[in-house]
């Protein structure tokens, strides 16, 4: 592990890649201030960029962009009340109230030294965990990986919330479809081209994300009603006013242990598949408001340094922990995570158990990249948020059509064909459509990247097994992996039920 | 009211669904590759039943009562910058890309409310030479900058 260690250390630290480290953190923080764009948008409009660079320094500096639009989010959310990410809405829940108190300075210090501890910590883990499980993962066969990636997809219509995981799994199931157009890899047939040359190597990854999340944000923005001068007028007094951003010894008491705990729930929520940095920022802010008592725990939702401290540290640790499945497995645990392993396909290198055995120089400078990720985060973006806050203030009508115009851009000086620009436009208007509609369309993306892997385990694990689906069944470890996936499934559409019989039951008790 | 956000997108989707299934069967198979447990077809074909009968379950299940408001959004400037990038993919190759970035930019920021000229072409015309110098000079990935009429 010292070795590895020592690997990723040359690696990160080489000045090229510090440079590309420095520069992801400073756009991923802007672009993540930006409200609607979060760290999916912000690593889609960096591939272009980071196809051109080698892989190491292309992964740290999409890796860069993810930890830099997570703090971005945590600024607009505090400054604005407006959360670039749904991770980060449980940063505005006291983050906001601490700002309209006039105490903007100290929520976004406090918000910095909980994501660089929750980086930090989750780093740590990440290092102990990501070998570990990979050595595990070795004697993984493909009918195990077939299995994994139906749980990475049903655990993440599982975690979409009461209500939403019928459209969850429908959007998987679409993007799954998605990424059957275009030639049959083993046998050669042509599939769903509509007779179109364009069409014959499928629909591309870059493509499908920067029209999906970049270009359908910035249309949604152009959509929206513009804002009233009051809310303008809000919005500049806030990044004009943001006072001391000193912390005291008593407060960095009062959230010591809160970074600790929040961290490695963050940690353990991250490495769930599915799960992610919003439903640890919850669930953190869930737990700490409970653990801080009656008296204290009043104070959360009116500006409690404790209930910004959680989320903004779980939220961190989590986006670490989401590295563990991509880097040991090869399956994302969430949409950020699958554009990243989208980008890692492309250069050619396949995430999963062997990634630590033949490309060491890529696991360990990924790994050793978040903790210099963080400490630039600290060191560069907190003097500097008070300026960078005020490249907020430039004014939508200039910075809509630039974010347009990098979106489609960026597909075009990869693929050098007009015709992705116009497919584009049509993937932007169904993923407006879809959004207008509430239907998520990260489970589509993660859909779309495992389905090509998913055919080919399934195809392999058959042609293994003789043609039979037997394996489904036979083998001790898949048939482990399907059941988790079904339960996954079954016990949150149960357990409402399950709840609501027991208020009957309750009632019923009370009564007689 | 039936037709609720939820089940607009269920039927949406469920069209999505039928004319991917009816493709799907149109998948060119080899006899021998028919008779197999896994062909091109397999795939596909999982997926439209899945795809179909969980749209299906969108629209039949009790869904709650949010519909679409359409009221107040910028419809048209919206399928104007639509139109307009649509343009910009067609004229990116004939106009150079200095030409086309700049007009998509500075008509984008007109669309969006900026009526001063000499605002629209510092903000347009110098992102698209720094954005081409960047990409060509510093990353070596070559567009051509110019019109078809000024090249040599």
């Amino acid at each position: 592990m010292l070795d590895g260690i020592m690997i990723g250390l040359s690696t990160a630290l080489n000045p090229y890649n510090l440079v590309f480290v420095v520069c992801g953190c400073l756009v991923g923080t802007f672009i993540g201030m930006l409200p609607g764009l979060g760290p999916m948008s912000a690593i889609a409009l960096m591939i272009p960029i980071a196809a051109s660079l080698d892989p190491s320094a292309g992964i740290i500096l999409m890796a860069a962009v993810y930890y830099g639009a997570i703090f971005g989010g945590s600024t607009s959310s505090i400054l604005i009340n407006a959360p670039g990410v749904a991770s980060t809405v449980a940063t505005s829940f006291d983050g906001y109230p601490m700002a309209k108190q006039g105490k903007a300075g100290k929520a976004l210090a406090v918000a910095a030294y909980s994501s660089f501890s929750g980086g930090v910590i989750g780093a740590i883990l990440l290092l102990i965990a990501a070998p570990f499980l990979a050595k595990v993962s070795l004697s993984f066969h493909s009918t195990d990986y077939f299995a994994l990636m139906v749980l990475g997809l049903t655990a993440v219509a599982a975690f979409a919330g009461q209500g939403n995981m019928l459209k969850a799994m429908l959007m998987t199931v679409v993007g799954l479809m998605l990424s059957t157009v275009g030639t049959d890899q083993t046998q050669g047939i042509q599939r769903f081209t509509l007779g179109m040359i364009d069409l014959l190597d499928g629909i591309s990854f870059l493509l499908l994300v920067m029209a999906t999340f970049a270009l359908s944000e910035a249309l949604m923005a152009i959509l929206r009603p513009k804002a009233s001068d009051e809310d303008r007028k809000k919005e500049q007094e806030a990044h004009n006013n943001l006072g001391s951003m000193k912390v005291s010894k008593e407060e960095v008491k009062e959230i010591a242990p809160v970074i600790g705990r929040s961290s490695i729930l963050g940690f353990l929520v991250g490495v769930l598949p599915g799960a992610g940095a919003t439903i640890a920022s919850f669930l953190a802010y869930g737990t700490e408001q409970r653990l801080a008592g009656p008296t204290k725990g009043k104070l959360f939702g009116k500006g409690s340094i404790r209930g910004l401290s959680a989320p903004e540290t779980a939220n961190n640790a989590a986006a670490t922990g989401s590295f563990v499945p991509l880097l040991t497995l090869g399956i994302p645990g969430s949409g950020t995570t699958a554009i990243m392993l989208g980008a890692l396909i492309g250069y050619g290198i396949q995430p999963g158990p062997r990634l630590y055995i033949d490309q060491p120089a890529v696991f360990w400078s990924v790994i050793v990249s978040m903790w210099i990720g963080n400490i630039i985060l600290l060191v560069l973006n907190l003097p500097l948020i008070p300026y960078i806050a005020k490249i907020l203030a430039i004014p939508a009508r200039f910075l809509l059509p630039l974010i347009l115009f990098f979106s489609l851009i960026g597909v075009y000086f990869v693929s050098f064909n007009t015709f992705d620009i116009q497919l584009m436009i049509v993937f932007a208007v169904a993923a407006v459509t879809l959004r207008l509609l509430d239907f998520p369309l990260a489970p589509m993306i993660l859909g779309f990247i495992l389905g090509g892997m998913m055919e080919e385990n399934l195809r392999r694990a058959l042609l293994i097994n003789n043609d039979s689906w037997s394996f489904l069944w036979e083998r001790e470890l898949t048939l482990a992996i399907l059941t988790i996936a079904a339960l996954t499934l079954v016990v949150p559409m149960l357990l409402p039920l399950y709840q609501k019989w027991r208020r009957t039951a309750d009632r019923a008790g009370e009564g007689g | 009211m039936f037709f609720t956000k939820r089940r607009i997108g269920g039927m949406l989707l469920l069209a999505f669904c039928i004319a991917y299934a009816i493709l799907s069967q149109r998948i060119p198979l080899l006899p021998f590759q028919a008779k197999s447990a896994f062909h091109a077809r397999t795939m596909p074909e999982i997926l439209a039943v899945m795809g179909t009968a969980l749209s299906i379950a969108i629209i039949v299940l009790p869904s709650p009562a949010e519909y679409v408001s359409t009221k107040g959004q910028n419809w048209l400037t919206a399928l104007a910058f639509l139109v307009l990038m649509s343009i910009y993919g067609l004229t990116i190759r004939p106009f150079g890309f200095v030409l086309a970035s700049s007009m998509l930019l500075g008509v984008g920021y007109w669309l969006l409310g900026e009526r001063k000229i000499w605002l629209l072409l510092v903000t347009s015309v110098p992102v698209a030479i720094a954005f081409w110098a960047l990409m060509s000079i510093g990353l070596g990935v070559f567009i051509e900058p110019l019109p078809w009429f000024l090249r040599g």
